[in-house]
């Protein structure tokens, strides 16, 4: 009996691979199992080699293990392309179609070759339903309940294929006449309560509709795609108005023109789109509009790997554009982080009448994660844009000086408030104005009014001990990675750990922890280090601070981790 | 009835001495903005970046002046999250057909109601004189257009209409500054037409244009009567046509005329409404 497992499926775009994993995951979850399953595909996104790791899991969503203890093969050059990612251990139970090609692999001692498509074209006529076939076997290797495909279908419309599957399903379960496989049979959760099933970019898109946002616009593009898709069901549900646009310019620009009527707006990219907001972004920042951009990050520099994590757009994100133009930058780090981390982000945005940029990435948004559901029901404050009110009529000044240095903002078509807005450098009328005092006085109210969010302590988690003087920051999904290394090291009394999810402007919460320690290691998905470089130009780190950094391409992995954390923890 | 204090702000315009663009402004806050008795604070003026776009300052409704060729942006996204608002459009040639020409047709086939006025003036004239895509072929030695040097290519006098023909943009006219009480009447109707539409507004350029060059268009300029024969050039064989907005085809005919032989002012094509 395990407490958890991790599956590993590979295949050709086709074989079914991903509706395979994505079956087996919902109807564990169902039973109140948890679990992560990111995906990987190669880079022409469609018809080229496509897998997924399963990890199911009693107890909570943790992350697939670095090699697997099942793997289903459905063609072994495919899998070549996504080795990487699925590297199979001594232990694993390997199940194939075809044989691989001779010399490419060593099959670990318990593999075999069953005919998958053979059977489903026995069974239902057809080669397509072989992923539905391993199905049945797998869901009997993991001594799932006997019928719960059935029952599992009736209450989540996702499993309906499933329905008229039955024989394929049935065949599958009977596959094996000699079944060795007991030791692989999953612990009963810890409790039944069916988990929710959602990925980062669907938990992005249902925070936005949480928040109020009713108008969305963006251009699609991987890894960002998926929010975009599931704003447009959504608000088409919500009587909202979403729009595709022409490009990311477009896209930026449409929402803070929604912006400027009041109505809470976001638009979701990745690296080239958010190269392509760029201007916006410096115009919404110096004319102080709230608007909302997800960048879900993938590798760049350029096209890069669309359909791979990196964690190289902080300096974009923090700096992009000319000129001096402050704006929030938020990380999440796991997927419940990007739904809440949307809502934060509106509530930042509208409050503070700023650019806030949420970065999340390509693992983040892509992989399924089986979770509890609370997080989608539980209350959330939301914050308003500060109005103006009655005294300001007829001497409505839309920069007007505050304490706080955050000026009521009209919303176009509020009587009596007209105001004329510019990106050129402006007066408190928001008229043009090239005077130097005006100028560097509206310079100190764009900058100074973001200040108070460096007290937002509970925007960075801490975890450990405190008293401990070693300790790693993270942020986004090479947070998991790390949070799992230092627990699977067992080193949590040794070393602490800071992910960060305001990164910018720096909170105080992150100094301090930084400023608690002898030695830093700092870890991120970034070939030149940004987050590192970020970190020093703000401030002092100690004289013992290492850096592990490195571009992306390939999921970090608890093995490879276990070096710098290991050296760390020394 | 609203008067035309309540639309003009306090702020002097940075535009030269018999600049088109006065022209407009009075247009758009003496006679269409009172005339059609919209509220100030129902109203939004986006503009892009050029000496046309400083307009936003002038007026006193919700103006916006945001970035050079994207100024329909911010329009489109407006009306949508608030269809109440009757948002004007404003920006010069560079501004809509230059930086931003990848805006505009999907701003026709979406047909939102907004109104985009061209203030076409021929050249860039905040950057002081270089050639714009509506600047007319020049011999050397013709004026003193920047653009000279390079000679640049004839670009035709309305794109839009062309594009209305695959995408079906439903209001477009051609206006000329000199003549405010006219201009006035087009804006009006752009304004009231439910859909998308594009005025070409012939600006003079007192700084940068050679002076022949409006003076001929003011010369050759032929207004647009529904029924009545269009002017053509005097080198055209065709007899003239009556002139019929609805009429797509004899539309992208007259958009075709260049405008240095035989501008034509009216409404050039009204189609469908959103």
């Amino acid at each position: 009996m395990r407490d958890r497992l991790t599956i590993g499926i590979a295949g050709t775009g086709g074989d079914g691979v991903v509706v395979l994993g994505s079956l087996l995951q919902r109807l564990a979850a169902s039973q109140g199992y948890f679990g992560q399953m990111p995906r990987y595909y190669g880079p022409q996104i469609r018809g080229g080699s496509s897998a997924v790791k399963l990890s199911l899991d009693t107890t909570r969503a943790s992350l697939p293990t670095d090699t697997v203890d099942i793997m289903v093969c459905f063609n072994w050059e495919k899998y070549a392309e996504l080795k990487q990612e699925l590297p199979p251990g001594t232990d694993s139970i390997v199940f194939y179609e075809d044989a691989p090609p001779e010399g490419s692999l060593d099959l670990p001692r318990q593999s075999f070759q069953v005919g998958f498509s053979e059977i489903s074209k026995e069974m239902t006529g057809t080669a397509s339903a072989k992923n539905i076939v391993v199905l049945g076997l797998l869901e009997r290797i993991l001594a799932l309940p006997e019928n719960l495909s059935e029952s599992a279908a009736s209450h989540d419309h996702a499993l309906a294929l499933l329905e008229k599957n039955g024989v394929a399903l049935h065949a599958g379960k009977h596959l094996l006449p000699e079944f060795p496989f007991d030791e692989l049979r999953l612990s009963p959760p810890k409790d039944a309560t069916a988990r929710t099933v959602l990925h980062g970019n669907s938990a992005a898109a249902q925070g936005a509709i949480r928040a109020g946002c009713r108008t969305f616009f963006s251009y699609p593009i991987t890894p960002a795609s998926e929010i975009m898709e599931e704003m447009q069901e959504r608000l088409n549900h919500a009587n909202g108005v979403f729009l595709q646009a022409e490009d990311e310019i477009a896209a930026i620009g449409l929402a803070l023109g929604a912006s400027l009527t009041g109505a809470k707006s976001m638009t979701a990219t990745t690296g080239p789109g958010l190269d392509l907001m760029t201007e916006m972004i410096g115009l919404a920042s110096g004319a102080e509009i709230p608007v909302v951009i997800v960048d879900v990050q993938r590798c760049g520099p350029a096209t890069g790997i669309p359909s791979k994590s990196e964690q190289a757009d902080l300096n974009h994100a923090i700096y992009g554009g000319h000129g001096d133009a402050p704006r929030v930058v938020l990380a999440a780090y796991s997927v419940k982080g990007c739904y809440r981390l949307v809502v934060e982000s509106f509530n930042i945005s509208e409050y503070y009448q700023t650019p806030v940029i949420l970065l999340t990435d390509q693992r983040l948004g892509q992989a399924t994660v089986a979770t509890n559901s609370d997080f989608l029901t539980k209350d959330y404050s939301l914050a308003r844009r500060k109005r103006p009110g009655g005294e300001h009529q007829e001497q409505y000044r839309r920069y007007e000086p505050t304490e706080d240095y955050i000026s009521p903002m009209a919303s176009a078509g509020d009587e009596g408030l007209t105001y004329q807005a510019t990106g050129l450098a402006h007066n408190d009328k928001g008229r043009p104005s090239f005077d130097f005092a005006t100028n560097q006085r509206m310079h100190e109210k764009r900058w100074r009014k973001l200040a108070p969010l460096r007290d937002r302590d509970d925007l960075v988690k801490l975890f450990g001990r405190e008293e401990v003087r070693k300790g790693i920051v993270a942020f986004g999904s090479t947070a998991q990675f790390v949070l799992e290394t230092v627990e699977d090291l067992g080193l949590e009394d040794e070393v602490k750990v800071c992910v960060p999810e305001l990164i910018h402007p720096l909170p105080h919460r992150l100094a301090s922890f930084v400023g608690s320690l002898d030695t830093l290691l700092v870890v991120e998905m970034s070939y030149s280090a940004q987050l590192h470089h970020y970190l020093r130009s703000q401030i002092d780190l100690p004289s013992h601070t290492a850096s592990y950094a490195r571009a992306g391409g390939s999921a970090f992995s608890r093995e490879e981790l276990s070096g710098p954390i290991t050296e760390l923890a020394r | 009835m609203t008067k035309e204090s309540d639309y003009r702000t306090d702020v002097a315009p940075v535009w030269c001495p018999g600049c088109g663009g006065f022209g407009l402004l009075s247009a758009l806050t003496k006679a269409a903005l009172p005339n059609l008795g919209i509220p100030a604070h129902r109203t939004l003026i986006v503009s892009g970046i050029g000496c046309s776009s400083r307009i936003p300052a002038y007026i006193d409704t919700y103006g916006f002046n945001s970035l050079h060729g994207r100024a329909v942006l911010f329009s489109q996204g407006a009306k949508l999250a608030n269809p109440e608002l009757t948002v004007v459009t404003i920006g010069g040639d560079g501004d809509f057909f230059s930086i931003g020409a990848g805006h505009l047709p999907h701003a026709v086939r979406r047909n939102l109601n907004v109104t985009c006025i061209m203030v076409n003036n021929f050249v860039y004239a905040l950057t002081k004189g270089q050639t714009s895509p509506t600047t007319p072929y020049l011999q050397r030695g013709e004026g003193p257009f920047l653009s000279l040097q390079n000679l640049p290519p004839v670009d035709p006098v309305l794109d839009m209409v062309s594009y209305s023909v695959s995408t079906g943009a439903s209001f477009i006219a051609q206006g000329i500054a000199t003549d405010v009480p006219h201009l006035t009447r087009l804006i009006e109707e752009a304004i009231k037409h439910k859909g998308f539409s594009f005025i070409n507004v012939l600006t003079p350029c007192v700084t940068f244009d050679p002076p022949w060059l409006f003076k001929t268009i003011k010369e050759k300029a032929s207004y647009l009567k529904e029924g009545e024969p269009v002017g053509l050039p005097d080198s055209s064989k065709e007899q003239p046509w009556l002139h019929d907005p609805g009429n797509i085809t004899l539309a992208l005919k007259l958009a075709q005329t260049p405008v240095m032989e035989k501008p034509h002012i009216g409404i050039i094509f009204r189609g469908r409404t959103a």
